[in-house]
């Protein structure tokens, strides 16, 4: 996608952006059929890349094609850039629901009826431009790239990606939650970007928005990495701060690079390419450190536990019983936080034992559970510095009314 | 003006949730340290023979795992299961014997703790030495795959001669 962009943005000057439009979406419900139908990863990562092409296509496309419905260039990169937030906000929750509730190639599926409904409006568009040719639109080539809200859009858009990602992660792999469940945990962020979506209307300077939004996405990794406790509810407040932080912050930046820029689907692919190598290179900076750093608190929190076991009040047979279980749990569950529960089971039927042995049960999953938690921090803080970083990048850009 | 107060309210809501989160301990976490088995370990005056059980199971790990230079935690786990001892004695590049020698020295050290505790009668802890000294290596070996069996000898040691220890219990 990062590299497709701005090709696919040319391609749509050239051919008519209702046509690139069409054939994007088709192209992407084609792949997406392909996505779900995949059996190999190397099937896979191919149809997501064929789908990135179609998608760029149609996306950039759609920059062209929006001025026209909704009245002017400007409310068009604003409409524009409230469903790109909107989107990255909205798309680990959706996938975590439907990957429970069906399987992760029906999130492909869906694609593919929803591209195609996308597609019907805009095929009188093509069959126009198919009639009377592509009439070249005034060429406002004005500048180049903005460098500054690319920039800053390419640094929050690591550090929200890795709020995103790692937020799920901890909460499958950490937190041992269901996939849904863990949806339903990161719906937040997605609710919070309405919320922040409201707040663009009544401040109108796109660096003050941009900079309230970087700030806020940093404040809510920092509360991330710094969670007292392994509960969900604690994880809600920095939600929020991220989730309307996104919304302000992509959608200012966006508007910026677009701002008195022509042409838009060019500049618009611009966004996106920056947006995506962000989420890359923020994926690729972290993945290796929070991999290491779980990897640590792994075996921290291993020994920690055994040492609970050992040192607890619980009878000897008993607690070296849980100890074996718990090793064999940890060999089942190799590389992630294992499931402790059923090293516990059967309880013994003594009252005073069993009050013993599920107060263990308790101090082990706070050590795991912990350890699990303390494992993201690295990685939540290095995020919610790249966000601060992006800081920079907004204060030098200008916007430039369209 | 509308900017300022944005950008102001930004900073102030992310500063209350980090001071927060901070203030309740978020970046207090440190895992249980693990202690260095070789360090002697208090006898917390058990009361009863389970107890003493317990505090001799916890001595001897603690005697094994010094002579190995391991923690008491990861040998622990290496005596649960066959796969488990496997992969700890081809990790610490220990053999067999080695093993069983270490478990020997863990079961002395128990026995020398709980003299010393006051948990165990000389009178008892001397046999006690010569049995454990005595026992062959493959009973060492079989002693330590399965850590149940490892504690019911230990409480075995202690079973026959129960009665006798507890006229010595307060």
């Amino acid at each position: 996608m990062a590299l497709a962009a701005v090709p696919a943005a040319l391609l749509a000057r050239r051919v008519g952006p209702g046509r690139a439009a069409a054939v994007g979406l088709a192209i992407f419900a084609g792949a997406g059929l392909a996505c779900g139908l995949a059996d190999d990863l190397s099937t896979l990562v191919l149809a997501r890349c064929v789908q990135a092409l179609g998608g760029a296509a149609a996306v950039t496309a759609a920059l062209e094609l929006l001025p026209a419905t909704v009245g002017s260039e400007r409310r068009a990169a604003t409409v524009w850039a409230a469903a790109g937030a909107t989107g990255a906000a909205l798309g680990p929750a959706l996938g975590g629901i439907l990957t429970e509730l069906v399987s992760w190639q029906s999130i492909f599926f869906l694609q593919v009826p929803v591209a195609l409904i996308a597609a019907v409006p805009i095929l009188s568009v093509a069959k126009h431009e198919a009639a009377t040719g592509v009439i070249e639109p005034e060429l406002r080539r004005t500048g180049r790239p903005h460098l500054w809200a690319n920039l800053a859009l390419a640094m929050v858009s690591a550090a929200i990606a890795a709020a995103l990602f790692l937020l799920v992660l901890l909460l499958i792999e950490g937190w041992r939650l269901s996939p849904i469940t863990a949806a339903i945990v990161v719906s937040v962020m997605p609710l919070s970007a309405l919320v922040g979506t409201k707040l663009t209307e009544y401040v109108a300077d796109a660096r003050s928005r941009a900079a309230a939004g970087a700030i806020l996405v940093s404040g809510g990794l920092a509360g991330l990495a710094f969670l007292p406790k392994a509960t969900i509810a604690l994880t809600i407040p920095p939600q929020i701060l991220v989730g309307v932080g996104l919304s302000l912050v992509l959608s200012a930046l966006t508007e910026t690079a677009l701002g008195g820029r022509a042409p838009q689907a060019i500049h618009g692919g611009w966004t996106i390419s920056a947006r995506h190598a962000g989420v890359v290179i923020g994926l690729l900076a972290l993945t290796p450190i929070f991999t290491a750093d779980i990897d640590q608190q792994r075996h921290d929190a291993i020994n920690a536990g055994t040492a609970v076991i050992l040192d607890s009040p619980v009878n000897p047979l008993l607690k070296l019983g849980v100890a074996e279980k718990v090793s064999e749990r940890l060999e089942e569950e190799k590389g992630k936080v294992p499931t402790i529960g059923p090293a516990f089971e059967p309880l013994p039927d003594n009252p005073a034992e069993r009050a013993e042995v599920e107060q263990l049960k308790g101090e082990l999953q706070d050590q795991l559970d912990r350890g699990a938690t303390h494992a993201f921090s690295t990685s939540f803080i290095l995020a919610a510095l790249l966000g601060l970083i992006a800081l920079f990048p907004i204060a030098l850009s200008k916007e430039v009314e369209l | 003006m509308r900017g300022r107060v944005l950008v102001i309210g930004a900073v102030v809501a992310s500063l209350l949730l980090v001071g927060a989160y901070l203030a309740a301990g978020g970046s207090s976490y440190e895992p249980e340290q693990i202690q260095n088995p070789c360090k002697p370990r208090p006898w917390s005056n058990p009361q009863t023979l389970g107890q003493i059980a317990n505090q001799f199971t916890i001595s001897a790990l603690d005697g094994a795992a010094c002579k190995l230079g391991v923690s008491r935690e990861a040998l622990t786990r290496a005596l649960a299961t066959p796969e488990a001892r496997k992969r700890f004695t081809e990790k610490y590049g220990i053999d067999d014997e080695k093993l069983a020698k270490a478990i020997r020295a863990g079961l002395l050290r128990a026995v020398d703790d709980a003299e010393e505790a006051g948990a165990l009668s000389p009178i008892l802890a001397v046999p006690l030495r010569a049995t454990i000294r005595n026992i062959p290596l493959e009973e060492a070996i079989e002693l330590i795959q399965n850590g149940r069996k490892l504690l019911s000898n230990v409480e075995g040691f202690l079973g026959p001669a129960g009665s006798i220890i507890e006229q010595f219990l307060p």
